[in-house]
């Protein structure tokens, strides 16, 4: 064989087993230098497992891995830098107490006799995001902690990228990106693909997957099920081999039958939105679409209590009220499902039933009485109602994967109803199956007559399953449009137009 | 039922350290010694109650050594003051009250500054340890303040036993431990406290009133000290300003090597109950075996160390 046919790199029978649980069963897969190579499969299907193997977090129990021509071992993260084995992670690792410049150049700052030059860094990541055109990051010198999730994700991105690589492997990178950020970073990916780095994506996005990548493997349930390249299979084929059963992802749009005004917004402003007026009805869905920080959660938040309102009225049900608080907000019948399971989510460490019936302890513990009868049935309501998969209520709902953790969160409020539910980035990081569910659920609720508000980065979510998408940017509610009339060209323009407009 | 299984190498140390202890003090395991034992404890015990609740919320409370020599310097003060000669009753009591209540200004300002500022717990109360000390150096010029012979009531709290045997102080650190156990693991209150210390973030958003509970395990906490105040105070016959140094180191001890996790969320009453059992049997057995005190405070400091490790192991 020739140096040239050898593949960048190659793993042979890879398997990882966790205690009983084998998270990989004899994985091959290859990767070439200059390919994008799709890695796709549902939560727990060993994504995640495999390229921790490659990153050195992880060792395999059996299996060979081989770059080039040499098998090499990857005993730690510190052998798979050494090979030039880069890997951006879903979970964030920045340091939020230090600069964006700071970050990008840990452990590799600019030094001249032991002082750190600091004018000469920051140039340095000016020159870094400009090249490659991360235009939401303007100040280098911004602490981190002060970035948005989405600004933060493309700091990571930079940080990786400013080092060299031979193999780039980026798990979830859009997961908290506008469409615009995405295209930013799909323009330097093709880049790379250029200079012959071998790059391996993971995505839950069907249509960035077939934009971006080349080949695409399939895992299920830590076997590979099949390579195919991009432009050779339908993405029916795809997903079939992911879920093993043949679903199509599509967007069911729930049935519209507008009641009476449920919640009336009228010029609403606080320091982070500005003039908000909208309203929304029982049976309706209303989306909220814009750039990352254009103001739709800061809108939940103030809503709900969270952030003080400056000036503007809440109604709901035509009333005014005041709400200063989550609870004066839940009193009032409106529940918000945070952007961010693990951080405002769940408590981590405690049960599902915990968690599940944390709302509800009026319920079922009276003074020093608990009333497990009681308890019990409202997390078996839960659970069923939304098909929870769990092995019992009381493991602990870290242990769930994205999906049925963000059952447990929506879920837990339908005990009671609200009269209005405001569902932020509600499909963020799940994969196809439990975005179906939640689909379904969400249809659920606007059928019973719930008002409900979803906010969302993902442009067909939202065109599709919204009876009405309102568009936002800096801060403001630019327009309101009927879903039907409307192409997902018109509104990114109507979302980017700003953006645009202002860096010419 | 997993609680109790958690617990099972705690007593198992204990009864490991209670047999090695027999082997250098023959008459260790006496009754009499044992009920000393739990006498001794029962102070610290009373502390890690309150700071069990605090350390659930992901919080610290360091001025709860300070708080027992304030509280016995007001309450003494005002006995004094107030009843003169006699013994009254009442006068007692609004005595114990005044000493309670300082004690409840203190919790209710460590609740107010920890959940409505950024102030972070740990300089809060090291503030405010330093606030209260100086208060209690304010009473009698510093000096110790002793308590009338006839005040045969107050002195019963810290030195009376129930039926001639079971020594007040347990008695009331029992009580102490079935109210707090029960407030913890049996109320809403204690629900609110796991899911506060698990993610206050989350707890915001599920309605839970964040602030209220917060004010509410500071105050308790301080009241716990308040307590564990009065009977330090009547063990020593008198109220010494200068006393409670270091209380609050010992009292978080208990409570780590019980197993409750110092970032928050998890943890339990009955854990901090043994944790503060074995710091006494560790403290009264090498006292009694005539271990020089410079290699006590080592001893001790290993202890902690591998208590805490082997349950950090434990849960991952």
């Amino acid at each position: 064989m020739s140096a040239k046919s050898v593949p960048l790199l190659r793993l042979r029978g890879i398997t990882k087993r966790f205690g009983t649980v084998t998270a990989l069963d004899e994985i091959s897969f290859d990767l070439e230098a200059g390919e994008i190579h799709t890695l796709l499969g549902e939560n727990g299907a060993g994504k995640s497992t495999l390229i921790k193997i490659l990153g050195g977090i992880h060792q395999p129990d059996q299996g060979e891995i081989w770059l080039e021509q040499n098998q090499i071992t990857l005993r730690n993260v510190a052998d798979a830098d050494r090979q030039k084995i880069r890997l951006i992670h879903q979970e964030l690792s920045l340091a939020p107490n230090l600069s964006v410049a700071e970050n990008i150049f840990l452990g590799r700052e600019p030094v001249s006799l032991g002082i750190l030059r600091r004018s000469q860094m920051n140039r340095q990541a000016e020159d870094l995001i400009a090249q490659l055109d991360l235009s939401e990051i303007n100040d280098v010198t911004a602490l981190v902690s002060d970035l948005s999730t989405a600004q933060q994700q493309l700091v990571e991105i930079a940080r990786t990228l400013s080092q060299e690589a031979r193999i780039l492997i980026l798990d979830e990178p859009t997961s908290s990106l506008s469409e615009v950020e995405v295209d930013a970073l799909f323009k330097t990916l093709r880049q790379l693909r250029e200079q012959g780095v071998g790059i391996i994506y993971i995505s839950h996005r069907m249509e960035e997957i077939t934009r971006l990548s080349d080949r695409i493997t399939v895992l299920r349930d830590g076997k590979s099920v099949g390579t195919a390249k991009t432009n050779e299979i339908e993405t029916g084929t795809l997903i079939q081999w992911m879920v093993g059963r043949d679903i199509k992802e599509h967007f069911p749009r729930p049935p519209y039958r507008p009641g009476e005004v449920a919640l009336k917004v009228s010029e609403l402003s606080n320091s982070q939105v500005h003039d908000i007026s909208f309203e929304v009805r029982y049976g309706e869905v209303l989306g909220l679409s814009g750039l990352v920080g254009a103001g739709r959660t800061e809108l939940a938040r103030a809503l709900f209590g969270i952030d003080r309102i400056q000036s503007g009225t809440i109604q709901i049900d035509g009333k005014p009220t005041q709400i200063q608080s989550p609870r004066d907000a839940l009193q009032q019948g409106l529940v918000l499902v945070p952007e961010d399971r693990k951080r405002q989510g769940l408590v981590n460490d405690q049960s599902v039933a915990f968690n599940i019936t944390l709302p509800w302890l009026k319920d079922w513990i009276n003074g020093c009485v608990f009333h497990y009868g009681v308890r019990n049935a409202i997390v078996e309501r839960t659970i069923s109602r939304f098909g929870v998969r769990l092995s019992g209520a009381e493991q602990p709902v870290r242990d769930l994967s994205g999906g049925n953790q963000q059952k447990v969160l929506v879920g837990r409020w339908m005990e009671q109803p609200p009269k209005i539910l405001i569902l932020d980035e509600p499909t963020r990081g799940i994969d196809v199956g439990a975005r179906e569910d939640m689909y379904r659920i969400i249809g659920g609720l606007v059928e019973q007559g719930m008002a409900l508000i979803l906010i969302s980065s993902d442009l067909d979510e939202v065109l599709n399953i919204s009876h009405k998408v309102g568009t936002f940017r800096e801060g403001r509610l630019t327009r309101i449009y009927e879903a039907q009339n409307v192409s997902a060209e018109q509104v990114m323009q109507q979302l980017t137009e700003g953006a645009a407009s202002e860096s010419r | 039922m997993k609680v109790v299984k958690q617990m099972v190498p705690l007593l198992v140390a204990i009864i490991i350290l209670l047999l090695l202890f027999r082997i250098w003090v023959p008459t260790f395991l006496s009754p009499e010694n044992m009920l000393n034992l739990t006498q001794q404890i029962s102070v610290n015990t009373i502390l890690a109650f309150g700071m069990t609740l605090v350390i659930l919320i992901g919080g610290i409370d360091l001025s709860v050594g300070a708080m027992v020599a304030l509280v016995g310097t007001t309450t003494v003060f005002c006995l004094s003051a107030l009843s003169g000669d006699s013994q009254n009753l009442f006068l007692v009591l609004i005595s114990i009250l005044a000493g309670l209540g300082v004690a409840a200004v203190f919790g209710t300002f460590h609740g107010i500054a920890a959940s409505k500022t950024a102030m972070p717990p740990f300089i809060i109360t090291l503030a405010s340890m330093l606030i209260a000390r100086g208060c209690a150096l304010r009473f009698n010029s510093g000096l110790p303040m002793p308590i009338e012979e006839q005040q045969t009531f107050f002195l019963a709290i810290g030195n009376g036993r129930l039926f001639d045997v079971i020594p007040i102080p347990v008695v009331i650190m029992l009580t102490l431990f079935f109210l707090m156990a029960l407030l913890l693991h049996r109320t809403r209150f204690g629900q609110h406290v796991y899911a506060l210390g698990g993610n206050r973030e989350a707890a915001l958003y599920t309605g839970i009133p964040v602030v209220r509970v917060e004010i509410l395990v500071y105050l308790l906490c301080s009241l716990m000290a308040g307590v564990a105040g009065m009977i330090h105070t009547a063990q020593l016959y008198s109220a010494e300003p200068g006393s409670g140094e270091m209380f609050e180191l010992t009292a978080i001890a208990a409570v780590v090597v019980g197993g409750t996790s110092f970032t928050g969320g998890r943890g339990t009453m009955f854990g901090t109950l043994i944790g503060a059992v074995i710091i006494g049997i560790l403290d009264k057995g090498l006292n009694q075996a005539g271990v020089h005190y410079s290699l006590q405070y080592i001893v001790k400091g290993a202890v902690i160390l591998i208590a805490v490790y082997l349950d950090v192991r434990r849960n991952r």
